[in-house]
């Protein structure tokens, strides 16, 4: 018996009904390997009701009616013949029902800053426009070495140019001596300008290739690419590699319990890498030398975490420090929100870290390390010492270590069974802390 | 006067926290009895005690006598005491209302001054205890220094309390206390201790 056939035909009454009936032709055994159609073809477009059809013609003869025989000739005053043929013909080539299905305004970033205006180029979005020959292509273009008078002539013109960008007015009548002074300046530098374009020294019979040989684009130096002004751009341009999804993130934060669209930098959430060296492992095979690196994360508002990451690749080792400093994030008690809670003094080997309050405005003086450390935690007004060693990795340690276990003025009055007031909430109605 | 002792017992008392002790012994002097009084009305410490060379036994597991004795009568003693020897003995939890006498050695070589120490969030209440004063340089101060020295400045060459819930403690004409307290009084004296 064969295993394929099913178990209820095994439990089935033998009876005439059991036997085998002849397969159905949807089941018969195919010799040829092409696919065979099923049953009904398909079209490959919804068939579209004629009821729809007229009410869609409707509607983009009421939205883009064709020109009437006034606007026809409106459009002739503004236009010439060639130019109305163009207009005509590109509304020939765009279907209106085409228009009034899938025709709408752009709002995306990208979209383009006119809607029919071609006079302007835009130095980003256009073609720039061609260049005048370049130099030797046809002969009355080509650009040859200026003789003396041409030298002569074309100096003047230069000279006029650069001055009338100058003095878009004109040069004023009767001018005062400082007047008189800065226009001699002015025609001093036309001229020094003028020396040094390449028109001086080159002459073209053709006057529009000639004028090209001034284009900056002819320049051996590359000419600055034109910047896009617009933030929303700037915000949510993609380039490349940036699309590629961090999965260490998407692992960090599934492991911090957190959203997967979160955006730790827009929630204020910073990260530094402050201590980086190379290790050895002295093993009796050899030394295998790896990277550490000692990460310190926050969100600037009492949130900190110190990570540390070891890995032979340095690039492994910093995004492990960086998931470990998110991972070890603690809040720090900050004396209102700005600084800490007393004097802390910490000791961790060598090291021995002194941290004190400070009034407002006083500002973080302390060492670089402990620097960061506070900007992270969103401490304004902090000194500290660091008298003995200054290692920087314990350095790091201590620091975190004293600033979080600060003790609370409520858990020592609520030790020494005291009562404590917050005469600040008296003084100021409760505004502060 | 001797600052020597009260820096034994200062060590002492940073040692004993340390070991989690719950009650420790320390040699009794007038200084000492006032200062430590003084701990234990800022909260440091839980008891002081005057006792032997045994440590006193502990409050709450003495046998409480339910009535002053002077106000029974001998029958209705006799008859309480009956009641008493039926109920069971230890009243656990309660704040004890009597009173009790702890027995004393008459040689005062042989009394000892019993400290009960604190202990909050498996953290000891006591902490640090330093002398400022040393038995060769005493310093004193006036309420001015007192002053800057509780809002954290310099004074004296004593020290700011800068430290959260730090203490000093002086010693004046009106007995021993905390240096806000002889800030409030406008006192002076010489410095003792500092406890964190």
């Amino acid at each position: 018996m064969s295993v394929c056939r099913p178990a209820r035909c095994l439990f089935a009454k033998s009876s005439a009904a059991a036997l085998p009936k002849p397969a159905s032709s949807s089941q018969c055994r195919t010799f040829t390997t092409t696919p065979s159609r099923p049953a009904r073809r398909r079209p490959h477009y919804p068939s579209v009701k004629a009821a729809d059809m007229t009410y869609l013609k409707e509607q983009a003869a009421t939205k883009h009616p064709d020109y009437a025989a006034v606007d026809e000739a409106l459009l002739a005053q503004k236009y010439t013949p060639s130019q109305l043929a163009a207009i005509r013909a590109a509304e020939a080539a765009i279907d209106p029902r085409d228009l009034t299905l899938q025709g709408k305004k752009r709002n995306d970033p990208w979209k383009l800053p006119y809607d029919d205006d071609l006079s302007h180029v835009d130095g980003v979005i256009d073609h720039a426009d061609k260049l005048h020959g370049p130099p030797g292509r046809n002969k009355r273009a080509r650009a040859r070495e200026a003789s003396e008078a041409e030298r002569e002539a074309a100096l003047g013109l230069i000279v006029n140019e650069q001055l009338a960008k100058m003095y878009p007015d004109g040069l004023p009548a009767d001018p005062t001596p400082e007047e008189e002074y800065q226009r001699e300046q002015a025609i001093h530098a036309a001229v020094q300008q003028a020396y040094l374009d390449p028109r001086t020294s080159f002459w073209a019979d053709d006057a529009a290739a000639w004028n090209s040989l001034a284009d900056p684009r002819h320049s051996a130096i590359m000419q600055e690419l034109p910047r896009i002004d617009s933030k929303v751009v700037q915000a949510t341009a993609t380039f490349e590699g940036q699309e590629v999804v961090d999965e260490r993130q998407q692992r960090l934060l599934h492991q911090l319990g957190w959203p997967q669209d979160t955006n730790l930098r827009q929630k204020g959430f910073i990260h530094k890498a402050i201590v980086q060296h190379f290790v050895s492992n002295y093993t009796r095979l050899g030394k295998i030398a790896s990277f550490y690196v000692l990460t310190i994360a926050g969100n600037q508002n009492g949130l900190l975490g110190v990570g540390e990451g070891k890995a032979v690749d340095s690039e492994e080792a910093v995004a492990a420090s960086i998931s470990n400093a998110y991972k070890n994030m603690k809040p720090i008690p900050r004396y209102e929100n700005r600084t800490i809670f007393g004097d802390i003094e910490k000791k961790l080997g060598a090291v021995r870290v002194q941290l004190q309050a400070r009034p407002p405005g006083f500002g973080v003086r302390t060492n670089h390390l402990i620097f960061e450390i506070a900007r992270m935690a969103g401490i304004k007004d902090l000194a500290a010492r660091v008298p003995r060693s200054r290692n920087k990795m314990n350095v790091v340690k201590a620091t975190w270590e004293a600033l979080t276990a600060q003790k609370l003025p409520e858990d020592i009055a609520r030790a020494r069974g005291k009562k404590l007031v917050d005469v600040r909430k008296v003084y100021y109605g409760g505004s502060i802390g | 006067m001797s600052l020597v002792n009260l820096a034994h017992v200062c060590s002492h008392l940073q040692n004993a926290s340390k070991a989690r002790l719950g009650l420790t012994s320390i040699p009794v002097t007038k200084l000492h009895v006032a200062l430590m009084l003084g701990l234990q009305k800022q909260g440091f410490i839980s008891s002081v005690t005057l006792g032997g060379p045994a440590p006193p036994k502990p409050v709450l597991l003495q046998k409480p006598p339910k009535y002053p004795p002077a106000l029974l009568k001998a029958a209705e003693q006799a008859e309480l005491e009956a009641e008493e020897a039926a109920t069971p003995e230890v009243a656990w939890g309660r704040a004890p209302e009597w009173s009790y006498k702890e027995v004393v050695p008459a040689n005062p070589g042989q009394r000892r001054l019993w400290v009960g120490l604190k202990y909050w969030k498996n953290e000891p209440v006591l902490n640090k205890m330093h002398l400022i004063s040393k038995p060769t340089r005493r310093i004193w101060v006036n309420s001015d220094d007192l002053a800057k020295i509780t809002r954290g400045r310099e004074s004296a060459f004593v020290k700011g309390l800068t430290k959260t819930g730090e203490c000093m403690f002086v010693t004046t004409d009106k007995g021993i206390m905390e240096a806000r307290e002889c800030v409030e009084k406008k006192l002076g004296g010489m410095v003792l201790c500092r406890v964190i």
